[in-house]
């Protein structure tokens, strides 16, 4: 089906319809799933008030409303399309939570469905995902998410010719900062070897790893290596202590 | 006034605002905290008169502890590797009120900037990073700080699901016992209150004029012509929106307290405009990978009105991503004619300038990309080119002594360096530690 009574204009998806049903309905029963879901929607008055406070909706094709609304028509088809693009324009501000009169929380819904379609490895989630890898390399590894050497001025045309500046003599002026954790250059601040490796643990315990792997396979690996090599680092210095 | 059993649920007598929610389902969090402790189940890590704690006000009333003194910082990724002045600041203040601290590596990010961006974690993953950082603190008996705005929204909403969902506990604890951050007797550590950099500031922010009047204005300094226009987080008061500040002194109690009364405090002339209300533009994913969407809705929702509506000197902000977006989107307005120059900093960066703490060594304006010039000009700080260039005298000389290998000058250096000392205090002392990346971050090893 082509057309919708109301709301959702755009045609469903070639790679929508090429799915077979019972794979649209997994899926859908997969976001449902979620302990989340039930504290996330109550009801609709169709008011719109979401949609109209959404910054997204301003600049793409994108509905806190419509979301909520097709979910509770269980109309599993737009759903499954939503997954492929639709849901990754969500600025995650939740001002649709804060405002809906139900305390539905559309940015929420969102949330869970961008985590199902991470873990369902969608090709859509792969490939808007790809300039992202820099951050999920540093977080992974690191435990931070932003580091100061991330931000070059090549990366950053737009941002203007005082960042041209803020990158030369870096190091040095990492030193600079007047605190001592601080200082570091490819990590926010210095985060300690032991705090990262239990961020590893957490990371594999919780499937984290494995959800990489599915999504981009190369990015797994340059990620395991430097997991693995801190990891018998850090074995290595217990056996020093030890001895 | 007491409000059920717990003691973690207190309400005034008399509602100090207008109240437009007055049945919050947050409420049962804290009974339930409580029943929680009560089995044994879980440790609240109580705010105690160590801390200092100053009362607030929630927008549905409820009085909310902040500890002002004994303080574990949980710092920004976005802050510390993008906007060094802004912790800078917070440690500024802490050092000149005398307060107690610690600021060391064993934290992790919160990771949920990651996760709003990308969707590549899970309730479980969030909820282990919390506790495990939770411990952390708890371990060293300094209550946690969150610095960060995203850390603060998303820790408060894994607690109500940590609180109200026992298989996501069920899910969590085995972790956590695996990485030793139970108590010994098998509890789950957690906070007392989510407590946010900007609700301290606003706790301590007639001691914040106090300095100002006693440091600031004997240096020349003045802020009561400043025109300011205020920014509130989306993730600090729109997510779990019943737990961030409200001041009958702020819009009679009906928006978000924290900056806009602590430039009240300061005399600064705080100014409204039409999209208050709006988000920023930074969308996580947006502001590395959708520019043109970040940008866009920054300067036409935001710099634009605020500049055309109320002519603002500055733009302030509390939280990481915000500051981020205002202050590296305005060059780009020009290549459209939509140039809307203005200075954006954070709260605790302004309040800083305010009473006298160095622009450049201190406040860190040199890593900001906006035009914060004509604002020191205005604020009286009429000698920046001189502390600017004081401050790029003392970068080169750090990078001449690393470059010469003289590391031992620069440990004496860094000895002398303006207030480094009191920032290096950690769990573990002042020993020397084990990086998680390769580059030690003071010296070559």
């Amino acid at each position: 089906m082509d057309g919708h009574p109301y709301g959702y204009n755009i045609p469903i998806s070639e790679k929508t319809k090429e799915v077979p049903w019972e794979e649209k309905v997994r899926i859908f029963e997969e976001i449902k799933s979620d302990f989340r879901f039930k504290e996330y929607l109550f009801g609709c008055l169709n008011c719109g008030v979401c949609t109209a406070s959404c910054p997204s909706n301003r600049f793409f094709d994108f509905s806190p409303r419509e979301i909520v609304q097709r979910f509770l028509e269980e109309d599993v088809e737009v759903i499954y399309d939503m997954m492929h693009e639709y849901i990754w324009a969500c600025s995650q501000c939740f001002t649709c939570w804060i405002r809906c009169p139900f305390v539905n929380n559309p940015g929420g819904l969102v949330i869970i469905m961008r985590e199902v379609a991470v873990r369902n490895a969608f090709e859509a989630t792969k490939d808007l995902l790809k300039p992202y890898g820099r951050v999920l390399l540093k977080v992974m590894t690191t435990g931070n998410q932003l580091s100061a050497d991330m931000l070059q001025p090549d990366f950053f045309p737009d941002w203007g010719p005082k960042m041209q500046d803020n990158m030369e003599n870096l190091r040095a002026k990492r030193m600079a900062i007047p605190f001592d954790v601080g200082k570091a250059v490819k990590t926010a601040w210095e985060v300690s070897l032991e705090t990262a490796i239990e961020m590893y643990t957490i990371w594999r315990e919780t499937g984290i790893f494995e959800m990489l792997e599915k999504l981009d396979p190369n990015l797994y690996n340059v990620i395991m290596d430097i997991v693995e090599e801190n990891e018998e680092r850090w074995e290595e210095l217990m056996e020093e202590e030890e001895e | 006034m007491g409000h059920g059993k717990s003691p973690y649920l207190r309400y005034p007598e008399k509602e100090p605002f207008p109240i437009s929610n007055r049945n919050s389902h947050y409420d049962h969090l804290f009974e339930e905290m409580y029943e929680l402790e009560e089995k044994g189940e879980i440790l609240v890590f109580r705010i105690t008169e160590e801390y200092k704690p100053v009362e607030v006000f929630t927008r549905t009333g409820r009085i909310k502890l902040i500890p002002t003194n004994k303080l574990w910082h949980h710092k920004s990724c976005g802050q510390c590797g993008n906007i060094p002045g802004y912790p800078a600041s917070i440690f500024w203040f802490m050092n000149k009120l005398g307060l107690d601290y610690l600021n060391e590596p064993h934290q992790t990010s919160c990771t949920a900037w990651n996760y709003h961006g990308s969707g590549t974690s899970n309730p479980v993953a969030l909820a282990a990073v919390w506790l495990r950082n939770m411990h952390q603190a708890w371990k060293t008996g300094y209550y946690p700080l969150i610095h960060c705005g995203t850390s603060f929204g998303s820790y408060k909403e894994t607690r109500e699901q940590l609180i109200f969902n026992k298989e996501l506990r069920d899910a969590v604890k085995p972790i956590l016992k695996k990485l030793g951050r139970l108590t010994e007797d098998g509890r789950i550590v957690i906070p007392q209150e989510i407590v946010h950099y900007s609700e301290w500031v606003h706790a301590v922010r007639f001691q914040i004029k106090e300095l100002y009047e006693k440091e600031g204005k004997p240096k020349g300094i003045d802020v009561s012509n400043v025109r300011v226009a205020i920014h509130n987080a989306c993730h600090t008061y729109k997510m779990i929106a019943d737990d961030y500040p409200y001041d009958p002194e702020v819009y009679n109690g009906q928006r978000p307290a924290a900056s806009t009364a602590v430039m009240k405090a300061l005399g600064a002339q705080v100014v409204d405009y039409s999209t208050w209300y709006d988000c920023c533009g930074f969308g996580f994913r947006h502001i590395l990978t959708e520019r043109e969407f970040t940008r866009s809705f920054a300067i036409q929702r935001k710099l634009k009105v605020i500049s055309e509506e109320v002519k603002a000197d500055v733009l302030i902000t509390h939280d990481t991503g915000c500051t981020t977006t205002f202050e590296k989107n305005q060059w780009i307005g020009k290549a459209h004619g939509m140039y809307h120059p203005i200075a954006v900093m954070s709260d605790v960066m302004f309040a800083a300038l305010a009473c006298g703490a160095h622009p450049f060594k201190i406040v860190q304006l040199y890593w900001n990309c906006s035009n914060y010039e004509p604002l020191l000009e205005k604020m009286g700080i009429t000698n920046w080119k001189e502390l600017r260039k004081e401050w790029e005298d003392t970068v080169k000389y750090i990078a001449e002594l690393e470059k010469q290998g003289k590391y031992d000058e620069l440990m004496e250096f860094f000895k002398e360096y303006d207030l480094y000392e009191p920032y290096s205090k950690t769990s573990d002392g002042f020993k020397r530690r084990k990086s998680a990346t390769a580059d030690m971050p003071l010296f070559k090893s």
